[in-house]
């Protein structure tokens, strides 16, 4: 059954998660005016689904059930839903201009469905089957999962094992008969504050030194021992200030990442998915990574729409917009928008059945997708800063403009100084063009700036781990053939 | 005889014109047409259809709508089909009367 927006934001209010924030428990984070907007994001994807004009993309039938499931819970079971599931996101980006959380659930059910069926393959385990019952649960009861894959790591050049503190990776701390108790901490959780559920995973592969690393389970949000400390973003505390709103740039959606810390969490043995299998726990990672960057193809691209837009506009409201440069600016920004779609769907149409029967897309052209969206939404907010021009930054705040603080010989206000000495075109008002300069401002430099440009850098894996792959899978031996079929080389 | 037309859209991930607002001025056109006497209503998996009219905003035309039960279908990929899609409505009508 599917939710309304309204009626999932309710579904949060009955959890009792554990949210802290600058050294304080919070008690009502579901309206605190810094979570809220995330919370309105993932709204929008409820909303969307039960709306008859976006339902080809938001919905589908489940595989597990045959009834009609959000597509955020769902397992791809063609090339045909993975280009969906990149269309999808591309609207969702298209409709908040922010980072809008749901997708490392989805991507993080299709890694773990693939994974447990090849474990219990070998192992003759159950655990492809306390997944499907878990997955089955999820859709039923249309809830938000966060896919939790990244460790805080500490010493990058130990194995987890081998870590002074053996909780800076998430582990087993002890088995039990009817399950496992975890320790450990997933750092940069996007979303989780407003999931219901988290769905582990291990952060890389590992080997048999590292067992009691190799574990992937699901946990209620506010089961014992669970709790979250948020993180701060760029200029998150404009959104503290009484009535702020286009100084928010975006004052409806927004994006949000956590430390979850599992303070010795009990997981029974029904929601277990792998425990210790170490020769595994590089699949989950290396079919998740896949996944989700794959996604970054569609959702990044979505945003990008906005931002077009945006500095179209300002280039309007400027007065600017007939200069073949800003033309030519807008075009490159087309250009690099657009070829990051190509590789979410390029990737997609090269997909291709796993053994259990859910798609997996190409992981070469998903990495090559996610290696471009490290670099290209640098370069298209760089050339919307340039069209947007340096009032996006110095500009007054919106109290300025509204205030009636007589300063002027005339007694003209400070609004009305604003007012004066920030028109522009005549097609537009002095707050239109303060709007979309906010707007802007924020997805550059401010909160936003968080989801577009360093999420876009690190998020499903820092530009690094995508040259390796790209390595690993460039067939660079099949084309040193090709090379010596064409020069005559045997 | 009414003529049962069920509704489609594609996602609108990308849309080149108003879909929602295509398919206001085909219903109201269709309603002040003479002879139309076309039933809209969004696809159901459970009912039956004589047409079904899959607004699809670019020419990707990527919805899904083979689950549905129809006799025939209608696509339109684009604001400039609109007047085809009308008279195509009408002709389908025509045909599914004669064959009755």
């Amino acid at each position: 059954m599917l939710m309304t927006g309204k009626e999932y934001i309710e579904s949060l209010r009955k959890l009792n998660t554990r949210v802290y924030m600058f050294g304080e428990k919070i008690d009502n984070w579901v309206d605190h005016p810094m979570i809220r907007p995330s919370i309105n994001c993932l709204a929008v994807t409820y909303d969307l689904a039960l709306d008859p004009q976006y339902t080809d993309l938001m919905t589908a039938k489940s595989n597990l059930t045959g009834e009609t499931v959000n597509r955020f819970s769902h397992l791809h079971q063609s090339t045909e839903d993975l280009k969906k599931k990149v269309k999808m996101q591309r609207l969702c980006g298209q409709k908040t201009a922010s980072c809008f959380q749901r997708c490392v659930g989805m991507d993080a059910f299709n890694a773990v469905y693939s994974t447990t069926y090849e474990i219990d393959e070998k192992y003759g385990t159950n655990y492809h089957k306390n997944f499907v019952e878990y997955l089955k649960y999820v859709q039923e009861n249309d809830l938000v999962v966060d896919g939790a894959m990244t460790d805080p790591k500490g010493d990058r050049s130990l194995a987890p094992h081998a870590q002074p503190d053996p909780d800076l990776f998430l582990r087993i701390k002890e088995i039990r008969e009817d399950g496992i108790v975890v320790r450990g901490a997933k750092c940069h959780q996007t979303g989780s504050i407003n999931s219901h559920e988290h769905l582990i995973m291990p952060t890389m592969a590992m080997k048999e030194e590292d067992k009691m690393y190799a574990v992937s389970f699901a946990i209620q949000s506010d089961a014992d021992g669970v709790f979250m400390i948020y993180g701060r973003q760029s200029c998150d505390t404009r959104k503290l200030e009484e009535g702020a709103d286009v100084d928010l740039g975006n004052k409806q959606f927004g994006g949000q990442e956590a430390l979850v810390v599992f303070d010795d969490v009990f997981i029974p043995n029904d929601r277990i998915f792998l425990c210790g299998e170490t020769e595994f726990a590089g699949m989950m990672v290396e079919r998740f990574a896949g996944y989700h960057r794959q996604s970054y193809g569609g959702c990044k691209v979505g945003v990008g729409d906005v931002i077009i837009g945006a500095a179209a506009l300002a280039a309007d409201y400027n007065g600017a917009n007939k200069a073949s440069h800003v033309k030519d600016k807008l075009i490159e920004m087309t250009h690099l928008n657009e070829t990051l779609y190509c590789c979410g769907i390029a990737c997609s149409t090269e997909g291709y059945p796993t053994k259990a029967g859910n798609y997996q897309i190409d992981l070469l052209l998903a990495n090559v997708c996610k290696q471009n969206v490290t670099r290209f939404p640098y370069e298209i907010v760089r050339l919307a800063e340039d069209i947007a021009g340096g009032l996006m930054v110095t500009m007054p705040s919106e109290k300025d403009f509204k205030s009636d603080l007589v300063v002027g010989k005339n007694n003209e206000t400070i609004g009305d100084i604003c007012n004066k000495y920030f028109a522009a075109s005549p097609s537009c008002t002095t707050e239109e063009r303060m709007r979309i300069l906010r707007f802007l401002e924020n997805i550059c430099l401010g909160s936003s700036a968080v989801g577009y440009r360093t999420e876009s850098m690190h998020g499903a894996g820092s530009p690094q781990a995508q040259r390796i792959m790209i390595s690993r899978q460039g067939n660079i031996e099949a084309k040193k053939e090709l090379a010596k079929a064409i020069a005559g080389i045997k | 005889m009414t003529v049962k037309c069920a509704v489609r859209f594609c996602g609108g991930c990308n849309p080149r014109y108003h879909r929602g607002m295509l398919y206001q001025e085909i219903s109201e056109e269709c309603a002040g047409m003479s002879g139309a006497d076309i039933l809209f209503e969004y696809a159901r998996e459970d009912e039956q259809y004589d047409i079904i009219l899959v607004i699809c905003g670019c020419h990707s035309r990527c919805a899904s709508y083979i689950q549905y039960d129809f006799k025939k279908a209608l696509i339109i990929s684009d604001y400039d089909q609109k007047e085809h899609i009308l008279s195509s409505l009408l002709e389908v009508k025509n045909e599914l009367e004669k064959v009755l």
